[in-house]
């Protein structure tokens, strides 16, 4: 059974004084199961960070409906359960951090729950070996670096234990180090504890990495399926100002020139090999 | 060419003294030649940022020295302002330090505050917003209308108002889109091109260095680790690696498709400069091919 559930979503922004409302999803459908990791990709505008707040209830739709686990987004009777199912986490980590210590910091969404204090500790403490900050329980958040302060973040979601994570833009202020903290602590929570992942990103080599990929445009699902789906489809994404990954496009290139390449080379490895294979092979 | 900037034995220690002392820069020597465009590479904490805080006079050096046109910016501190008008830096996130009730009122201030009339900083404010493509419909709007890259926009041209010798730009592009970039990065380009002033670019998205910078500095652990032409630091991906920072992919494919004994050279930076390498190497095997 599918675990998120989005049926022909309609949203439009309370308008300015004097404004007509704009419409920002078009009536979107869309369905998320249990343990997927599904990545959601559009420009800035195409209505991607309005669908994850309508995930947990942050947002509810003009027209249409939510649920998750069957639970309607908006009835304010189960709205707690839907946001303890589903955490969010934003894209600047100092927006979110709240406390002077980071077990502090994490211990917050559990208190708000009323959980008791000796299952706080436990939480805590695995929340943050599960993102790899546990020796750093005792710093000031503020000393951290921005990728450990999204751990940091992402460990607060985890102590909740959500079935599901959203992340909007995770590691858009992140150095590449700090990047590919995220990225892998994001895979390993996916994988270990079958926690369901939506990642919304602009970045292709991120996308390339999970399950499946939404590519939303101006309100409408234009198209998803597997990253190899997706990215195979590169004249598509170019035409809606979308990039594909470097080494998907210099494939696609070299093909357009008559190259006999194949179809839907993803990363370097990929794209190596095949190269290899066209110029070296005896 | 002369240099526009250099520094000297640049050191910068935090809290120097206290059992917290950290340097951030540590000796630093470059020189920065006029209208070059310079990439700027780090990882957190590497001493980027405080390097290029201290070119335009924000934070003062523990030690060292840096010369704007060959003098010691601070050899009279007094007049360390007017070297912020000339070394002109772009935060990240400008444009939450937009607050004027128009765009062009938000442009100008920067002018005003160098001391021109009223009309010359309107003047500057319009060049500026042509230059970095805001439309006209939107030069009386209030900032706070506008979309997050329009925004970023009008703060870069706040900047570039100023007529600085040096643009000095942290993330310009950072939480942009792939469209919102190219668009932003074509319009530095040609700002560039066409003030021919000296343009220094930090980022994190080493694709985007690879397309505009002419050389390329990398710092690590306080110290310029690398100052050199871009597809020459860029060939050297295994260092780069170990100072937590990346190639573009498809120098990265290139560069694997040497190590495999493939006759492409290292330091290709762009998709087109690979296809270019690829094209001839793939249409001769098939003729070989075909021949036999």
């Amino acid at each position: 059974m599918e675990f998120i559930k989005a049926d022909n979503v309609r949203f439009a922004y309370e308008p300015a004084e004097g404004e007509l409302p704009r419409e920002v999803l078009h009536g979107v459908s869309l369905e998320i199961k249990k343990g997927e990791f599904v990545a959601l990709l559009g420009h800035n505008g195409c209505g991607k960070s309005t669908m994850a707040k309508l995930f947990n209830g942050m947002l509810l739709p003009t027209e249409g409906k939510v649920t998750v686990e069957g639970m309607d987004t908006a009835d304010e009777e189960t709205i707690y359960e839907v946001r303890r199912r589903v955490g969010l986490v934003q894209q600047n980590p100092d927006n979110q951090l709240v406390a002077s210590i980071v077990e502090e910091d994490v211990a917050f969404g559990p208190e708000n729950l009323g959980i008791e204090p000796k299952e706080i500790r436990r939480r805590v403490d695995e929340a943050l070996k599960a993102v790899d900050m546990y020796e750093y329980r005792e710093n000031a958040p503020y000393k951290l670096s921005g990728g450990q302060k999204q751990r940091v973040a992402i460990a607060g979601i985890i102590a909740m234990e959500p079935d599901c994570i959203v992340l909007d833009e995770p590691t858009a202020m992140l150095d590449p180090r700090g990047r590919d903290e995220v990225m892998e602590t994001i895979h390993k929570l996916n994988r270990e504890k079958g926690i369901t992942i939506i990642l919304i990103t602009h970045y292709m080599d991120e996308a390339v990495q999970a399950g499946r990929v939404i590519v939303m445009d101006e309100g409408n699902i234009l198209t998803e399926g597997t990253p190899r789906e997706v990215f195979s489809q590169v004249e598509l994404l170019k035409q809606h100002h979308l990039d594909v990954p470097q080494a998907t496009e210099l494939a696609y290139r070299l093909r357009s020139y008559g190259c006999g390449i194949p179809d839907g080379i993803l990363n370097e490895e990929e794209c190596v090999g095949a190269l290899y294979a066209l110029i070296r092979k005896e | 060419m002369a240099a526009v900037l250099e520094t000297q034995d640049l050191t910068y220690v935090y809290s120097p003294g206290s059992p917290f002392a950290r340097t951030a820069v540590d000796h630093v020597n470059i020189a920065i030649e006029e209208g070059e465009s310079v990439g700027v590479i780090g990882h957190t904490g590497s001493g980027k940022s405080t390097l290029i805080q201290q070119l335009n006079g924000l934070l003062r050096p523990t030690s060292g020295k840096i010369l704007l046109h060959g003098k010691d910016i601070w050899a009279e501190p007094k007049k360390i302002r007017a070297v912020r008008f000339q070394v002109g830096m772009v935060f990240q996130y400008p444009e939450y330090q937009l607050f004027e009730e128009t765009v062009l009122k938000d442009i100008a201030f920067g002018p005003k505050n160098k001391g021109l009339s009223d009309e010359e900083a309107m003047e500057k404010a319009k060049e500026a917003a042509e230059f970095t493509g805001l439309k006209r419909s939107l030069w009386e709007k209030s900032p706070f209308e506008l979309s997050g890259g329009e925004k970023r926009r009008v703060a870069i041209a706040g900047v570039i108002a100023m007529d600085p010798d040096v643009l000095v730009l942290d993330e310009p592009a950072a939480g942009l889109d792939p469209k919102g970039r190219d668009v932003l990065l074509a319009q530095i380009g040609s700002y560039h091109q066409h003030r021919k002033n000296t343009v220094l670019l930090i980022s994190h998205s080493m694709e985007d260095i690879a397309r505009t910078a002419d050389r390329v500095l990398v710092m690590n652990k306080g110290k310029a680790a690398m100052f050199d032409t871009t597809p020459n630091v860029f060939a050297r991906s295994a260092e780069l690696e170990t100072m937590g920072l990346r190639v573009p992919q498809v120098t990265a494919i290139m560069t694997r498709l040497q190590a495999m004994g493939c006759p492409v050279p290292s330091g290709v930076l762009t998709l087109e400069q690979a296809i270019k390498e690829l094209l001839p190497l793939v249409k001769k095997k098939e003729a070989d091919e075909n021949a036999q």
